[in-house]
């Protein structure tokens, strides 16, 4: 066979199916690549303080714990950090401790410790929202922090959280810590400063039922259409409830709650009229999607049907809410 | 990996080694199972080469807009960046089609649809090749998108070839005839996609004598190649496409806006080049079921049988012809179902819009009039107040019935058997009869289901699809056995796409020569033409292709013996490698009788010729038609519209099962498809935007979405003009399931469900419904 010219490229290709035109290959070549930016730097700190003052020392990094949204923000190109700051190794953020009738949750615990049957023996709301949070691969990384700081609309711990009225405790530069209710975060009435990281997240212990429903196209795992998230408080006779999923933020039809919570007899078993669940999802739902304002005319617009529909789905999460709560 | 390891990690330790299974009928294992299982089985994005370039392709973000001006100075100066590729720099054909050549390999003067490429470029990086492309600076003139396909007759054209694809006016029979009962209903079937597990990858390597290598996961690798060299202004000799590992294809799975441009880079770069699609391009690029809107009317006598079907079908095929006018022939020629219509009068119409392209995916056209003609079956029923099993029952059709072309049925048509089989198969028990059973409610295990707003409803479905092309496309295949020391080889350019071609061939031979070790060799387009694998089309041409190789093979090793024995080759046999005479006098080995020789036949199997349709839509189109029949049960919460599919109970026929467990595998792969199709994949779109292209927007089914599936019953009736007698199955159970568990909605809720997917709020029942 004469000689072709070799052309301009060495190659080897391999792992065509056969395998044997070109032998099995070099086995697979470590991928040099001559990235267009500078290395990013990964920095591991090993205590919240660290965090903080890796964060403050590089301006530009931005903090990575469970990384299900971001890395996959990082991989199609939309985000490209300059540095990356790993909260994985913190590891006083990834349990949870008792303090005066709150539990103080760390920020790094993931969803799939949150799911087990201990976490739900003290707040099985949020214990719910963990297990309903994706696929299993998901619930495994993502984490509690995560959800509030990716803050997105239909995270399935926000909802939760507003209801049990969590407050976070933010870790600051030089030890500092403030505290900020979630709700304040999720409206955007507070924000975290730069250099500034959600460090815990204090809860109430209620010592009540609580429930989290969420409803979704599908029976697999997948994103709500809308959630609800209802706890109980005896003590000081109250029910606390946050829809989410319908709006950029949880919403709290505070007037429904105290209506409802006037209806209960807390003395008795906590009992109530039936008629009371369905008005109570009513109240919901029309609080969360009011009708359209009337017209000049004094018209009332109809509200589309996907709309109404959205409606009806809320109406129904809150009443079985209410009523397995009070089951 | 050899067929020995294979089967040796089935073996249950203790009991006595038994010889492994092998010919046709066993479960013989794929041989690169336990590699896929591993995770160790190369796919084309695995591939590597020394000093390897990377390609991306700059896509439309406009589903229509004039192009104003290209600039790529910017795009070219970025330190890295080896080339950039516009329209200006395909040498050879600027049109390319998989049906017709409408379609340019870079979008020059006019997008057409959000995805649409515009140009490549080449880098030393990928990212570099992402921030080039994204560089390219092109200026627009956005346009209104065409995107209402019932738009599209009227609107401007928006290509040189009109807006109108096809047409075909199906006419049968009487046009006056009327029945007694008449039931109407509009359709309306979203944009499924293809979603292969594994995204398009490629890699292109220059050849020395100025030519190209492909090394892409194609299904068709001689268009492609073809294609290609048009494209790339070369013989086609010139250009070789090396088939990779296909990670899943239940369609045309390769965008070939990014096959052409990363030949032509590696061809304008010296290098080999390698592109690696996000996501994201591939729900943009590659091709999706055909959106379709269905309007019908069926008449039908006091008794229940049918008089006469009209209907309009309208194919949304996106900007491209693509194989859109298949699509349209299968639901034209189908849209009255596997039922006995005397008279049918059928419009339908493929047209253009700036909607994501069309074109096929398993069942196309089939699959959509099925959901349309089954809805139309639940409605005659309660209209005249008959079991909806019991109606289809009347109207079934059966060999020797003539359809709606004009083509009378001759193969197997088991229709009422295979109702009659799921319709007596005992309904799953009710979560009340088994309390110790967690009860898994719509909305899954954390999901807010509620067992008292749950209602159970049970539908059917009747399912028919064509097998091989149609219309006179010549369906041929080529397959070449060879024989040496005992191990056969099987070199055939059928793709095995998952399907399990590989596993079927050595099958074959092995059932033929009596050899063991069967090894089927890569696919490259340096072998004879196999054709696309699609519609069951390997495992009735190919295959056929590979027994006459082999039964050729056979003949040459026995002519000798035979003759030295004076007998005829049919009275030897060869079994487990030994070849014995049928008095037992001859007794030897392959291996002895090959006596170092290498033996070789190549063969053809091509089957026996369709016609296209004619100006009526009459014809005998059809090669082959396989049936199925579906029972679906589901659980809805009434409230919230949410739908889970308990239990699908199907009856297939399949000719003549060759590998039980493969059979059983594809056709559970069909029904999650369909599963799909109902109730969660449609690709949206927001004025010919796509929306959500990611597998979180797009909800693909899930284990805890997909059902029991049983298998009632698989009629094994031959079909005569097929090798094997065995029908197509894969596609099928795609075509039926998603009609059966619309039935079955509308029979738990009592709404009409005339869409598909299924959204919740169309599965509500409410206080005034």
């Amino acid at each position: 066979m004469p000689e072709l010219p070799r052309p301009p490229c060495q190659h080897v290709p391999y792992g065509n199916t056969g395998g044997t035109r070109w032998g099995s290959g070099k086995g697979q070549p470590v991928l040099t690549t001559h990235a267009p930016q500078a290395a990013q730097a990964v920095t591991l700190p090993a205590s919240l303080d660290e965090a903080v003052a890796a964060l403050a020392a590089m301006p530009a990094a931005v903090p990575v714990a469970g990384g299900t949204d971001l890395m996959a923000a990082v991989n199609s190109g939309q985000m490209r950090p300059a540095a990356l700051v790993g909260l994985g190794r913190i590891s006083e953020i990834r349990g949870w401790q008792y303090q005066d009738g709150h539990a103080l949750l760390g920020a790094g615990l993931t969803h799939a410790r949150m799911g087990r049957p201990d976490f739900a023996a003290l707040i099985p709301a949020l214990a719910a929202a963990a297990r309903a949070a994706g696929p299993p691969q998901i619930r495994n990384a993502g984490t509690l922090g995560g959800n509030i700081a990716s803050a997105s609309p239909t995270g399935d711990a926000l909802p939760v959280l507003a209801a049990l009225e969590a407050t976070l405790i933010i870790a600051g530069p030089g030890g500092a810590r403030r505290e900020i209710p979630v709700s304040h975060l999720l409206a955007g009435m507070e924000m975290l400063r730069g250099g500034e990281l959600i460090g815990y997240v204090r809860v109430p212990l209620l010592h009540a039922p609580q429930v989290f429903l969420k409803a979704t196209g599908r029976t697999g795992p997948g994103r709500s259409i809308a959630s609800v998230s209802l706890v109980l408080d005896p003590a000081r006779r109250g029910v606390r409830c946050a829809v989410g999923a319908i709006a950029p933020m949880p919403l709290r039809p505070l007037d429904a709650e105290q209506w409802v919570a006037s209806l209960i007899d807390w003395d008795n078993n906590r009992a109530i009229v039936p008629e009371a669940l369905t008005a109570f999802g009513e109240y919901v739902a029309a609080a969360c999607i009011p009708d359209p304002a009337p017209a000049e005319d004094g018209s009332v617009e109809q509200l589309p049907p996907a709309v109404l529909h959205l409606r009806r789905t809320v109406a129904a999460l809150a009443r079985r809410a209410l009523g397995r709560a009070l089951s | 990996m050899s067929n020995d390891t294979a089967t040796a990690t089935t073996a249950e330790p203790g009991t006595a080694p038994e010889p492994p299974p092998h010919g046709l009928g066993v479960s013989l294992l794929p041989a690169e199972a336990r590699a896929k299982t591993e995770g160790t089985f190369p796919y084309a994005a695995d591939l590597w080469a020394e000093g390897l370039l990377w390609a991306a392709v700059l896509r439309s973000p406009h589903p229509h807009a004039h192009i104003l001006s290209i600039d790529t100075t910017h795009a070219r100066e970025m330190p890295g960046v080896r080339a950039v590729i516009t329209h200006e720099d395909v040498p050879g054909a600027a049109l390319h089609g998989r049906g017709k050549a409408d379609r340019p390999v870079f979008a020059s003067e006019v997008v057409r649809h959000h995805g649409e490429p515009i140009a490549a470029v080449a880098a030393d990086h990928p990212d570099t090749a992402r921030m080039a492309a994204a560089a390219v600076i092109v200026e627009y003139e956005v346009l209104d998108p065409v995107t209402d396909p019932e738009q599209a007759f009227e609107a401007e054209p928006l290509h040189p070839d009109g807006n109108l694809i096809r047409h075909i006016p199906l006419r049968h029979g009487d046009p006056d005839a009327a029945g007694d009962i008449v039931v109407e209903g509009l359709y309306r079937i979203g944009r499924q996609d293809p979603a292969p597990i594994g995204a398009e990858a490629g890699l292109a390597v220059p050849r020395p004598d100025g030519g190209v290598e492909l090394y892409v996961a194609s299904t068709d690798p001689h268009a492609d190649r073809d294609t290609a060299a048009a494209c790339y202004g070369l013989e086609p000799e010139r250009v070789k496409v090396v088939v990779t590992g296909v990670p899943g294809a239940t369609a045309d799975r390769e965008d070939q806006g990014f096959q052409l441009p990363l030949g032509l880079l590696a061809l304008q770069t010296g290098c080999p080049v390698k592109l690696t699609a996000t996501r994201e391009e591939s729900f943009l690029g590659h091709v999706h079921r055909h959106p379709t809107l269905l309007r019908y009317r069926h008449h039908a006598d006091a008794e229940g049988k049918l008089v006469k079907v009209e209907a309009q079908i309208l194919l949304d095929a996106g900007a491209y012809a693509d194989t859109s006018s298949d699509a349209l022939a299968a639901a034209v020629s189908f849209a009255c179902g596997p039922y006995v219509v005397p008279n049918a009068f059928i419009e339908g119409w493929a047209v253009r819009t700036n909607n994501p392209p069309s074109g096929h995916v398993r069942g196309e056209g089939a699959m959509q009039v099925c959901a349309a003609y089954e809805a139309q079956m639940d409605k005659l029923a309660k209209k005249l107040g008959i079991d909806p099993a019991e109606l289809r029952l009347r109207n079934a059709m059966a060999t020797g019935d003539v359809l709606p072309t004009g083509q009378t049925v001759t193969c197997p048509a088991p229709v009422a058997e295979l109702l009659q089989a799921v319709q007596d198969f005992p309904l799953p028990a009710l979560p009340k009869d088994t309390p110790e059973d967690e009860w898994l409610l719509p909305g899954g295990p954390e999901g807010a289901g509620e067992p008292g707003a749950v209602r159970r409803g049970v539908g059917y479905a009747l399912g028919m699809v064509h097998m091989l092309g149609a219309e006179g496309a010549d369906e041929v295949s080529t397959a070449t056995v060879k024989v040496h020391d005992g191990v056969a080889t099987v070199l055939c350019a059928a793709v095995e796409t998952g399907q399990g071609f590989t596993t079927l061939a050595r099958q074959i031979v092995q059932e033929t020569l009596g050899v063991e070790e069967v090894h089927v060799a890569s696919v490259d387009t340096d072998q004879p033409p196999a054709g696309p694998g699609c519609r069951g089309r390997h495992t009735w041409v190919s295959g056929g292709a590979v027994e006459r190789a082999a039964k050729m093979v056979r003949t040459q090793l026995l002519q000798p013996l035979a003759h030295k024995f004076g007998m005829s080759t049919e009275l030897l046999q060869i079994t487990d490698g030994k070849i014995t005479s049928y008095d037992g006098v001859l007794s030897t080995t392959v291996t002895e009788a090959l006596d170092g020789k290498e033996l070789w036949a190549t063969a053809q199997c091509r089957p026996h010729p369709t016609e296209p349709l004619d100006g009526t839509g009459q014809g005998d189109a059809f090669v082959g038609l396989a049936f199925c029949a579906i029972r679906a049960v589901v659980d809805v919460d009434i409230e919230l519209g949410s739908v889970r599919v308990v239990e699908l109970a199907l009856a297939q026929d399949v000719g003549r099962v060759l590998n039980p467990a493969q059979l059983t595998a594809r056709i559970e792969a069909g029904v999650t498809q369909g599963i799909g199709v109902a109730l969660t994949e449609n690709l949206r779109t927001a004025r010919g935007l796509v929306r959500h292209p990611d597998l979180t927007g797009y909800s693909l089914p899930t284990a805890l979405d997909a059902p029991d599936i049983r298998i009632v019953k698989l009629v094994e009736e031959r079909d005569v003009v097929a090798p094997f007698g065995a029908k197509a199955v894969s596609a099928v159970p795609v075509v039926t399931s998603p009609a059966a568990v619309a039935s079955a909605v509308r029979a738990a809720t009592g709404r009409p469900v005339n869409r598909l997917p299924i959204r919740p709020q169309a599965a509500v029942v409410t206080a005034t419904q």
